[in-house]
């Protein structure tokens, strides 16, 4: 899933202080299994832009409204009757749905209210981590399932690099060696072999190199 | 009389753009350069022009410069991050060179390793501040240097937009000088004319505008950047002109003589001629201007 934190109050406070009617928009996908978009979050989003401007001495009117997808048309236009209502909308949608917004409603500016981070996994609760960066060209199949574009440091693809020490990364201590857990995979499948082949210079035009990306396919489009 | 005087003393520069060679075989692009720099103020050096990959810009010039060849070596962003971007700023101003030119560059499609990753760590007018930074003594993470370069800045500007394009570009532009740029470099000219509704518009107080002169090698090349460069005008006459010569090549070098003397007449603070690998011609073109 997309993974996003929560912005500073501040922050959005910075964007929507000098309007009146305001729209705190979530979305039930990804951002809600994080806990950063959700209902719940606009919930707490919604009372705290209200206590803002109580303690200002101003008055403004904050709305709730979560929908199921902010990435999809059809459930974007279940605002259209509405959405010109607001002087401001904060989308807690990941940048995608932030950005479909915007182009869908014009005449209303739509503000970011998190940090969209990464593709990634929830290890627990409160604790999401990093598992693809979306290259567009996965090499899961010879790396034992661990992807060591975004799992490395250095995204080295014939690791590990001379920093892996007790199975931790260099740049943190925390941090697993994707390498490690690559060789202890692969040895754990008996496939330690794929791990002796040198794997080719990565095709990066598939990741950002080709500027930004699209995937078309004809046999489900209508 | 080096660049920056030439620019300050309103003296006519020649720039010519020398292509880094795709090899480690330095002795043409030295051999075309010598035979010219005598006229040439100082040589351009791109920094892997279209994406495609070559010597460095700042090798090349590096090897220029031990020649006693002034040169503009030009950095991009694509291609490093901010570190190594400052770092090879330094390496340049060490080895005596004393102009650079912030340009975009291509993306990586667009040359011939296609599946090279772009970095764009920052951007161009980041750039630009990374180079003021360095020259106040600082680096980006505000530590201090021993030693702070001292450049001539350059940039590009497409003198060639149209109405709303062109008010961005200008906006681009004076951020540009803002961020210490004193001379700019257009796109081809090929008719003074067309330069002028972009000249109108801008404030040349304290910077310098530098058309490019291009070397046409062919009719086939002139017709093909008449139909689809949009921001480069080249009139019908000019395109005919090479049409009914004998001797086409020899027109085309005519065409960019008269171009640069037409630059020269208007008034600009120089031009900059790219032959787009000609280079052994640089000097047909250049001499007796």
């Amino acid at each position: 899933m997309i993974v996003a934190d929560k912005k500073p109050v501040e922050e959005i406070i910075e964007f929507v202080k000098d309007n009146k009617k305001i729209l705190i928009l979530g979305c039930n996908e990804c951002v809600t299994v994080c806990e950063a978009g959700g209902k719940k979050e606009v919930g707490v989003l919604a009372s705290t832009l209200r206590m803002y401007f109580l303690n200002q001495g101003k008055e403004a009117k904050i709305d709730e409204i979560t929908l199921e997808r902010q990435c999809d048309h059809e459930y974007l236009e279940e605002i259209r009757d509405v959405a010109d209502e607001y002087d401001a909308i904060v989308s807690l949608a990941c940048g995608v749905g932030v950005q479909f917004m915007a182009e869908k409603y014009h005449s209303v500016p739509i503000y970011p209210g998190v940090n969209t981070c990464f593709l990634g996994a929830t290890e627990e609760r409160g604790l999401w981590t990093e598992r693809c960066q979306a290259c567009g060209n996965c090499m899961l199949g010879i790396t034992g399932g661990i992807c060591p574009v975004s799992r490395c440091a250095k995204r080295i693809l014939n690791g590990p690099c001379g920093g892996s020490s007790k199975g931790k990364c260099e740049i943190n201590k925390d941090l697993d060696c994707a390498w490690q857990l690559i060789i202890d995979r692969l040895k754990a499948l008996d496939r330690l072999d794929d791990y002796e082949k040198i794997c080719p210079i990565k095709d990066w035009s598939t990741d950002r190199a080709g500027g930004p990306r699209k995937v078309v396919r004809e046999d489900v489009q209508i | 009389m080096d660049l920056k005087r030439k620019l300050e003393t309103k003296d006519f520069a020649i720039l010519a753009e020398i292509e880094p060679p795709k090899g480690s075989d330095i002795a043409a692009m030295v051999n075309n350069a010598a035979k010219v720099k005598e006229e040439v103020t100082a040589f351009v050096i791109p920094e892997m022009s279209n994406a495609v990959m070559r010597m460095s810009a700042l090798g090349a010039a590096m090897v220029l410069e031990a020649k006693r060849m002034e040169t503009v070596m030009q950095v991009c962003c694509r291609d490093r991050n901010r570190i190594a971007l400052q770092a090879d700023l330094l390496a340049a101003s060490a080895c005596g060179i004393n102009n650079v030119m912030a340009v975009t560059g291509e993306d990586p499609s667009f040359g011939d390793h296609h599946q090279a990753a772009a970095v764009y760590d920052i951007d161009i007018d980041e750039l630009l501040k990374t180079i003021q930074g360095l020259e106040k003594g600082k680096d980006m993470a505000g530590i201090e240097l021993s030693g702070s370069p001292d450049f001539t800045v350059g940039s590009m500007v497409n003198s060639g937009l149209e109405g709303t394009d062109l008010d961005r570009e200008i906006d681009a532009m004076k951020r540009k000088i803002d961020a210490g740029v004193r001379f700019f470099i257009t796109p081809p000219l090929f008719d003074v004319s067309a330069i002028e509704p972009f000249m109108n518009k801008i404030n040349t107080s304290g910077i310098h505008i530098i058309p490019t002169v291009v070397l046409l090698k062919s009719l086939g090349m002139a017709r093909y950047m008449a139909r689809n460069m949009k921001h480069v005008y080249i009139p019908d006459e000019l395109v005919k002109r090479i049409q009914k010569a004998p001797d086409k090549v020899r027109e085309c070098i005519r065409i960019a003589k008269e171009s640069v003397s037409a630059v020269k007449k208007n008034g600009f603070s120089g031009a900059m001629i790219s032959t787009i690998g000609w280079e052994d011609r640089l000097y047909d073109i250049i001499h007796g201007i």
